[in-house]
């Protein structure tokens, strides 16, 4: 956010006659315009020029008046690799066949990267164009996430760059502010919203465009509840912006099942089985949700078996597992986990280190594994004669994923915690790990701000200097992770911490 | 690797194959009129067995070349390796027929001998030598990181004299817990007590004994010493810096730690420096054998 040197909005700052000629402003209170005067700047930018940065931290929102702008990841969304991958023949030619592998998983990538803005990006050419009447940056400024994605000027571009007093003052005062807002994003964003998720994406245009009148775009403000355990179900909720908690009631106080972010569904279980709603669910910063009537709900599940086989099938697995680690959580005694947060972890690679010859294989083959770039490292506390490495734990409640301005921190359908090939490596997730095992590691080069249009990944004189987050993905697709599996004393262990002290 | 019930099956069929071996070997060497001999039929079999042992055994340094590749568990081919490697000698000694012959042969069972003795040198360190770490290094560390780590406690000993606070690595324990932690303390006010002493204390023995080679020379590498050295100092300095010499006595016990997990470290892994070129030594000397036998034989 540039400032000037009394700390004001850099821009042309605009009188009260100016604001209210602008139309988003009709409506609002005098007196408040007012009041925030030095809140609301209007700011031209030239064609090429950067009006934000992804994974800067920012507390602005921008709202373009005139011009269009592209929106685009200038970290190239890749695969991180390290260097220690090619060595002699037989290396190289491993490399090159994997090499192969790799850009065919690349060439087959699909589903769409979520960002502040109205529009989505899609995985396989990460960039779109903004034009007069979007508004992006609404999370940072109002829950202060850094930016999601960068934007270039594409033409002249003006925007009113404002803090978030102007924010909540145009979505709460004025008349045209939010309907013109909630109707670009049905017109624009519904459909790939809901086609997005894989579930969806058999919906028929015709339905969608059905939907586009019904369904309502509801803010909540942080901690509010959107939906309580047990109360009747009524409605499927999309989430548009921001982070949603999913908690369920245990004897032991409240146990987090997930975190859900843009472009995730919830409210489904509910709607499926008995009409109640199975786990509560709380808005943790400034949420809006459409919300998905009953009716249209069962309207989807009788037009489109396929759908409703699929919802189903993900609620009895959600349901398994939710009932699995509440029986897991109320059957062990807390008392020595919780020094070191053990009790949070589902999965806890520990280390015998009566065994343990510090031969560092298990390190060696976590590098092998994820193309020399290691994600473990054999130091940390101790808990009794095991060493708890640096390496994720996949928490129960993984506090890694909120905020990730673009949703690259996630869990798929099972346990392990991935980061995506899109992170902008804003270092987030690597502040919010309570056991500091998210690490950032260099790409290699900078990130210029060339786009995905541009030279992809390749770097622009001067760039800042790209990295990604790592964590470990307990090497999903294995059957047993390769630190586990390449430990030549049977010292490494992956355990799920609670029946592991249970046997013992 | 440690020696549990998990090798009981390995150990079973060893016993029994050397077992088998040793029969066959005594009606063989019973039966020979000349004795027995590496040439005859039932030598060569003796020694196309143990090659297979140890060729196998030779696998494991490729297999922990591609550690991620999945062919096995590196631990199962590392209980092959001490088995076969086990079963090994007997059956070199039956294809020998307890001699060592000519020069080529002798060099090569001594050779052969030396990697048995340092294998079985390095697995019975394995059996102890981890737990010993495991209880008298509670502030162990990653080995390549020791020097960086033995220059941090250097550093931090300098702020503490200099009372500009910072932060001090200590063992912790709660119930089962143990590790290391950071505790940071405030900064000391400017007009504090005299430091002299401790800047001369820390100048004279702390910063000779946290170089590099300081450890050997130094009096504070012994326990002893160390204790009556800082006691000495106490008695010298203001009984306001008295925690700051407890702190640096903790600062010199982890130097200490290092140069022990070291020492422990060089003897868990050293024998490996003999045991690994010469099974290079051993294999290539084993093919120049066998191409030997061949156009000879």
């Amino acid at each position: 956010m540039p400032l000037d040197t009394e700390g004001r909005l850099e821009g042309e700052p605009l009188a009260l006659d100016q604001l209210r000629g602008i139309p988003v402003f009709e409506g609002c209170s005098e007196a408040l315009l007012k009041k925030n005067l030095g809140a609301v700047v209007r700011r031209r930018f030239r064609p090429g020029e950067i009006i934000c940065r992804e994974g800067e931290f920012g507390s602005t929102a921008f709202y373009i008046l005139e011009g269009e702008a592209e929106v685009f990841l200038r970290t190239p969304v890749a695969h991180l690799e390290g260097k220690a991958r090619v060595k002699g023949l037989f290396g190289g030619i491993t490399s090159f066949l994997q090499s192969l592998v790799r850009r065919e998983e690349t060439r087959a990538r699909k589903g769409t990267i979520p960002i502040d803005a109205p529009v989505d990006l899609s995985l396989d050419r990460p960039e779109a164009t903004l034009s007069a009447g979007d508004l992006f940056g609404e999370m940072t400024c109002m829950s202060f996430y850094p930016r999601s994605a960068t934007v270039r000027a594409r033409g002249e571009v003006t925007v009113l760059e404002m803090l978030r007093n102007i924010l909540d003052l145009l979505k709460r005062g004025s008349k045209g502010f939010k309907e013109q807002l909630d109707r670009a994003y049905k017109e624009r964003a519904l459909a790939t919203h809901l086609k997005a998720m894989p579930l969806f994406e058999g919906l028929t245009d015709d339905f969608i465009d059905g939907l586009r009148e019904r369904v309502s775009l509801v803010p909540y403000e942080p901690g509010k509840v959107i939906c309580k355990q047990g109360d009747h179900a009524d409605r499927l909720y999309l989430i548009r912006i921001g982070f949603v908690k999913v908690s369920q009631e245990s004897p032991g106080g409240e146990v987090i099942l997930k975190y859900l972010h843009r472009g995730d569904y919830f409210g489904e279980m509910g709607l499926l089985g008995a009409g109640k709603r199975t786990a509560t669910c709380t808005a943790l910063d400034h949420v809006e949700l459409v919300e998905i009537g009953q009716e249209d709900f069962a309207r989807m599940m009788a037009e489109f078996p396929a759908i409703r086989k699929g919802l189903e099938e993900t609620a009895r697995v959600h349901t398994a597992e939710n009932a699995k680690r509440l029986e897991q959580l109320a059957s062990v005694s807390v008392d020595d986990f919780l020094e070191q947060g053990l009790m949070q972890a589902q999965s806890l690679l520990l280390i015998d280190l009566d065994r343990c010859t510090r031969c560092d294989e298990c390190v060696r083959a976590c590098a092998a594994t994820h193309d020399g770039v290691t994600r473990l490292i054999r130091d940390g506390l101790r808990f009794d004669r095991y060493l708890v490495p640096t390496s994720c734990r996949s928490c129960h409640d993984p506090l890694c994923m909120v905020g990730c301005p673009v949703g690259s921190i996630r869990r798929r359908d099972s346990l392990e915690i991935v980061i995506e090939d899109w992170c902008i490596g804003c270092g987030l997730c690597a502040r919010n790990c309570p056991y500091g095992n998210i690490n950032m590691h260099g790409i290699g080069g900078g990130a210029g701000e060339e786009g995905a249009a541009g030279k992809e990944g390749q770097a622009e004189k001067g760039g800042k200097p790209a990295q990604k987050a790592i964590t470990c993905d307990l090497c999903a697709g294995w059957k047993e992770p390769t630190c586990v599996y390449a430990c030549p004393h049977e010292a490494a262990l992956r355990v799920d911490p609670k029946e592991f002290l249970i046997r013992r | 690797m440690l020696l549990d019930r998990s090798h009981r099956p390995w150990a079973i069929l060893t016993a029994l194959l050397a077992g088998v071996s040793f029969l066959l070997y005594a009606v063989y060497a019973s039966r020979a009129p000349d004795g027995p001999r590496g040439g005859s039929a039932p030598g060569l079999a003796f020694g196309i067995a143990a090659s297979v042992c140890i060729g196998f055994a030779a696998l494991l340094g490729a297999r922990k070349r591609r550690p991620h590749y999945r062919l096995g568990r590196v631990a199962t081919w590392l209980k092959g390796h001490l088995w076969l490697g086990a079963l090994s000698l007997p059956l070199v000694l039956f294809h020998a027929g307890f001699r060592f012959g000519g020069t080529l042969t002798s060099v090569l069972m001594g050779a052969f001998l030396a990697v048995y003795v340092t294998g079985v040198m390095g697995l019975v360190l394995q059996q102890f030598l981890p737990r010993v770490m495991t209880q008298s290094l509670p502030q162990e560390t990653v080995f390549e990181q020791l020097d960086h780590v033995r220059e941090e406690l250097l550093a931090e000993a300098e702020h503490m004299v200099k009372g500009e606070g910072g932060a001090v690595a200590r063992p912790k324990s709660a119930g089962r817990v143990q590790g290391r932690v950071v505790e940071s303390r405030a900064a000391a006010a400017e007009a504090g007590p005299d430091r002299n002493a401790l800047s001369l204390f820390l100048e004279r023995q702390l910063r000779p004994y946290f170089a590099k080679d300081g450890a050997r020379r130094s009096r504070l590498a012994d326990a002893s010493a160390r204790a009556a050295l800082f006691e000495e100092l106490r008695r010298t300095v203001d009984p306001a810096l008295h925690p700051v010499t407890r702190d640096l006595e903790a600062l010199a016990a982890q130097r200490d730690q290092i140069e022990m997990q070291r020492r422990l470290h060089l003897w868990l892994h050293g024998w490996l420096l003999v045991h690994v070129p010469l099974s290079y030594a051993m294999c290539f000397l084993g093919a120049v054998h066998a191409l030997m036998a061949l156009y000879y034989g």
